[in-house]
């Protein structure tokens, strides 16, 4: 008998744990656990120019770019030269999965845009529930977070090093 | 940069929460036979939420784990089921005489009570209260059993069935739950998207917290007043606390019928001594304190924000709509409907959020080629 809710029920779910699994930010995550994060993640389309999120908005998650390009445009130069553009297997907007801060960058699609997003209280859950999950997406995003912060300095010399 | 504080609801917000909630509870009166097995799957959905999550660890899959649960849910509401009909069948008539030598007793304790107030007060002999005749009282106990016990008996074989939707909706909310919230969300405009996330992870948090607190908060007062009743040593101490702290979670009204029934019951064991039932008088309110002001800040807390009066309010008006149910579903439907009423007034009323919508709707023409 077909389950009254089968329409919710993705077609293929070893193609799902494929792509998820190409993108950096999951690639150490087991098929088990991409599984229970897949339950996390919400996907959006995003047409040309259209405006993913504006400097201001108050954050509340990440974004992973699946396909498409989006820019960055922001009041500060210096994050403004640090990644002007984001493409497949990219993410932005990672403050937002740490706290509820305003945005400090515009990102507009430059062409029709898949993402997926990270929403920050769900990210809270996955941690308390399976810590594993957490410290494997944690370590890559403090990586990121690491070079930006390296690639910062090298923009703006003048700033002291920690 | 700075933290956001939201701002609370006006007057006129609350006015459209309250209407909106009373227009709910209409159209729930309707589907009563529905309304009551999906609020309790929903319960049952959030208290089984962690155990479906320690099976995933445990390495089984989503829905597995949501069929394992169900599963386990079916069988034990299906025995508790049968149970109940058969404990109803056999026992029925002995419930009715049981029922009326517990009336009994309390109408005794209350005539003892009354010439104990008379001697006392000898003012208050004249009162129209202390002038009832015993005989009325005793009218007045047989007339209740012989006429609403039967009735209250039929409606709960009545209601049993239906409760057998509990573990099939609960299965589904355990499986599709999270999918069913992820579709609805994917309907929702780019400009509103993180908006309407949170007001979902809102609406969740209020009934997650609302649900598992009142789950605590059983168990609590259960735990206290039966023992306070063990000690006294009053038949059934467990079964008696637990329907006083059930019967609670219509708040006032429940706590009164709760203490009722502590007291009939006390009243009929020690006929002889009032004492015994006086005691089980301050125990039940040594219990309601323990509630209001320490047990009920641990569990449910501040999960529905509701001021006290308002409360009153919406209890005498959930009432009136929908009888006895609306009672008991007035505040967590009040506390869902504000929730979603505050967010979705942020959510329309920000103008930031407006233009980008109509920036993509505009995005949205151009590419059709219309102007």
């Amino acid at each position: 008998m077909k389950s009254p809710f089968h329409f919710l029920h993705p077609a293929s779910d070893g193609q799902r744990i494929h792509e998820l699994k190409r993108l950096s930010l999951f690639k150490t995550l087991t098929a088990r656990q991409l599984r229970e994060l897949d339950e996390l993640l919400h996907e959006r389309s995003y047409q040309k120019d259209e405006i993913v999120f504006d400097e201001g908005d108050v954050g509340l998650g990440l974004f992973i770019v699946v396909s498409g390009r989006v820019r960055l445009t922001s009041s500060l130069p210096a994050l403004q030269q640090l990644a002007p553009e984001f493409g497949p297997g990219d993410f932005f907007g990672e403050l937002g999965l740490f706290e509820e801060m305003e945005r400090t960058a515009r990102m507009v699609a430059l062409e029709p845009t898949e993402v997926m997003a990270l929403f920050r209280t769900e990210f809270f859950s996955l941690l308390e529930r399976d810590q594993s999950i957490g410290v494997k997406i944690l370590f890559e995003l403090a990586r990121m977070v690491v070079l930006r912060s390296r690639k910062l300095l090298t923009l703006r010399p003048h700033l002291p090093t920690v | 940069m700075k933290q956001r504080n939201e701002p609370e609801p006006g007057v006129f917000n609350w006015l459209v929460i309250m209407a909106a909630t009373c227009l709910l509870l209409y159209l729930f009166q309707k589907i009563l036979w529905l309304v009551i097995p999906a609020l309790l799957a929903l319960m049952v959905y959030y208290c089984l939420q962690p155990l479906a999550r320690a099976l995933m660890r445990a390495g089984l899959q989503h829905g597995t784990a949501a069929k394992v649960l169900a599963g386990i849910l079916a069988l034990a509401t299906a025995l508790a089921v049968l149970l109940a009909l058969a404990v109803v069948a056999s026992h029925a008539s002995s419930w009715q005489t049981m029922t009326g030598r517990y009336v009994q007793g309390g109408l005794d304790f209350l005539r003892k009570t009354e010439s104990w107030l008379g001697d006392k007060m000898p003012m208050l002999r004249n009162s129209a209260f202390l002038r009832s005749s015993p005989t009325n009282l005793n009218a007045m106990g047989e007339q209740f059993t012989d006429k609403y016990l039967g009735l209250a008996l039929m409606e709960m074989a009545h209601w049993l069935p239906s409760l057998l939707l509990i573990p099939y909706l609960a299965y589904f909310f355990l499986r599709d739950g999270n999918r069913l919230k992820k579709r609805l969300i994917r309907s929702v405009p780019n400009a509103y998207f993180e908006k309407t996330l949170l007001l979902f992870e809102r609406v969740d948090r209020s009934l997650q917290g609302f649900f598992i607190g009142l789950m605590k908060l059983t168990f609590l007062d259960t735990a206290c007043l039966g023992l306070g009743l063990w000690l006294l040593g009053i038949s059934f101490p467990l079964q008696l606390a637990f329907a006083a702290a059930v019967f609670s979670w219509v708040p006032y009204i429940g706590s009164a019928v709760g203490c009722v029934l502590v007291v009939l019951v006390a009243a009929t064991d020690f006929p002889n001594q009032p004492a015994i039932t006086y005691g089980c008088i301050v125990l039940f309110l040594l219990v309601r304190m323990l509630d209001d002001f320490i047990f009920m800040p641990m569990t449910i807390g501040r999960s529905l924000q509701i001021h006290p009066v308002l409360s009153v309010i919406m209890l005498f008006l959930g009432a009136a709509v929908a009888g006895a149910a609306g009672l008991l579903l007035v505040l967590p439907v009040m506390g869902v409907v504000a929730v979603i009423a505050g967010s979705l007034g942020q959510i329309l009323t920000d103008a930031r959020l407006r233009a980008r919508f109509r920036h993509a709707n505009q995005l949205k023409l151009r590419l059709a080629g219309l102007p």
